[in-house]
């Protein structure tokens, strides 16, 4: 029993502790809003450019989730502005359902994040401050058609999960290691659900663009 | 930042919460196996693609039951064979009770469910970097599978069998289903088995 209640501090009370109520509060368990309501302006890029940021121990790992899943909602804001220009033609309301759903979704996880680097006084991530941020807007920037808006999603979830999940592993702290194994699985669940719109329900394969991300892509 | 380490599980913790884990993950690749005999799951009645999930999802708990049995000997644990004794008699009450393809959608969400929060528990609490991405691993596929089955879960009780298939018609499709799949912002835990339960 004693071992059940470990468990279930390391998961709640312990994330509690270290995250604060913000961070909970940024990160509820509240379903995803079902139709493309948030800020339509949001998607444009923010450049960073502060002076470097001296994380230190797990906290640049936690810097780098919260600028890797900052980069997933600000991608798909961008899809759902791409998808109301026309330009993509007639894109289907489950499409953009998707996108704003996971999207609101990646904002929070990015809201977690970050209440954990304030929480240990460290400042927050701004923007998305990453290597790749260019190369992933430019491939949203290439999509024709709304089942290329579904596999950049694949993509942007196996970045961002598997970016997540290995930092999972090696975090020494119970708070960032707790959010980590709580929010990779939902960015599988995105993946799932996109693979499924496309027509490959049990699974569809990332191009190199969902490769996880290392330490080394944060510019901040 | 806290400076503390993960967790007080020991070895002896993690080898009992591996082995509840592969209990979880033995009785879900029974119960597929078993629902593809079922006329619902495999048979006349079956829906193609509810079919092939079924058939991937042996696979894929196959690969996990090996990497976790691997895991549990590595711990110094004995290999778990045996299916998970909490959710073997839930199934076996059921199996009788399967009639129509949402019958063997509903039975496996259940077990997925499960499995998902007992390893995203194992995730964050299992004392080795290795153990702990394993944990997630596993756990993030069976998440994966959480959300299409949620999916046509949602599909086959609207009565809309005819749009679960691959590739999906996607004009059709109810906006609500590009959300159902991910109920939670955070994955939940409050299922998760605890360790001594499969050990």
């Amino acid at each position: 029993m004693g071992f059940v209640l470990s468990r279930r501090r390391v998961l709640l009370g312990s994330a509690a502790g270290l995250l604060g109520v913000g961070a909970l509060a940024a990160c509820s368990d509240d379903p995803p809003a079902g139709t493309p309501s948030a800020s339509p302006g949001s998607p444009a890029p923010t450049p960073t450019t502060s002076a470097r940021v001296p994380y230190v121990g797990d906290q640049r790992g936690v810097a780098l989730c919260a600028a890797t899943s900052a980069l997933a909602a600000s991608l798909y804001s961008g899809a759902v502005l791409a998808a109301g220009d026309g330009r993509l033609g007639q894109v289907p309301g489950v499409v953009t359902t998707f996108l704003s759903g996971a999207g609101a979704q990646h904002t929070e996880h990015a809201a977690a994040w970050n209440a954990l680097l304030t929480a240990a006084g460290a400042p927050a991530v701004t923007g998305t401050p990453l290597t790749v941020e260019s190369d992933r807007r430019a491939a949203l920037g290439r999509a024709a058609a709304p089942t290329d808006l579904l596999a950049l999603a694949v993509d942007v979830e196996a970045m961002t999960g598997g970016t997540v999940a290995a930092r999972a592993a090696e975090f020494t702290d119970p708070g960032a290691a707790a959010l980590a194994a709580t929010l990779a699985p939902v960015s599988a669940m995105h993946g799932a659900t996109a693979a499924f719109l496309l027509g490959r329900p049990t699974g569809a394969t990332p191009s190199a663009a969902g490769a996880p991300l290392g330490l080394d892509a944060l510019t901040s | 930042m806290n400076p503390r380490g993960i967790g007080a599980q020991t070895a002896g913790d993690d080898v009992a919460a591996l082995r509840t884990a592969t209990a979880l993950v033995v009785l879900a690749q029974s119960t597929y196996r078993t629902l593809q005999t079922n006329t619902a799951g495999g048979g006349a009645t079956a829906v193609p693609l509810v079919r092939d999930l079924l058939a991937a999802a042996v696979v894929e708990l196959g690969d996990a039951r090996s990497a976790l049995t691997a895991a549990t000997t590595g711990a110094g644990g004995r290999a778990q064979t045996a299916p998970d004794p909490a959710y073997g008699p839930v199934v076996d009450a059921a199996l009788p009770t399967v009639r129509t393809p949402a019958d063997v959608v509903g039975l496996v969400l259940t077990l997925e469910d499960v499995l998902a929060q007992t390893l995203v528990t194992d995730a964050a609490g299992l004392s080795t970097p290795a153990l702990r991405a394993l944990a997630l691993r596993v756990g993030s596929e069976s998440a994966a599978r959480k959300a299409t089955l949620l999916m046509v879960n949602s599909l086959l009780s609207a009565g809309r069998a005819d749009l679960v298939v691959a590739p999906p018609d996607l004009a059709s499709l109810p906006g609500g289903i590009g959300t159902v799949g991910f109920p939670d912002t955070r994955f939940p835990t409050a299922k998760a088995a605890p360790p001594e339960e499969g050990n």
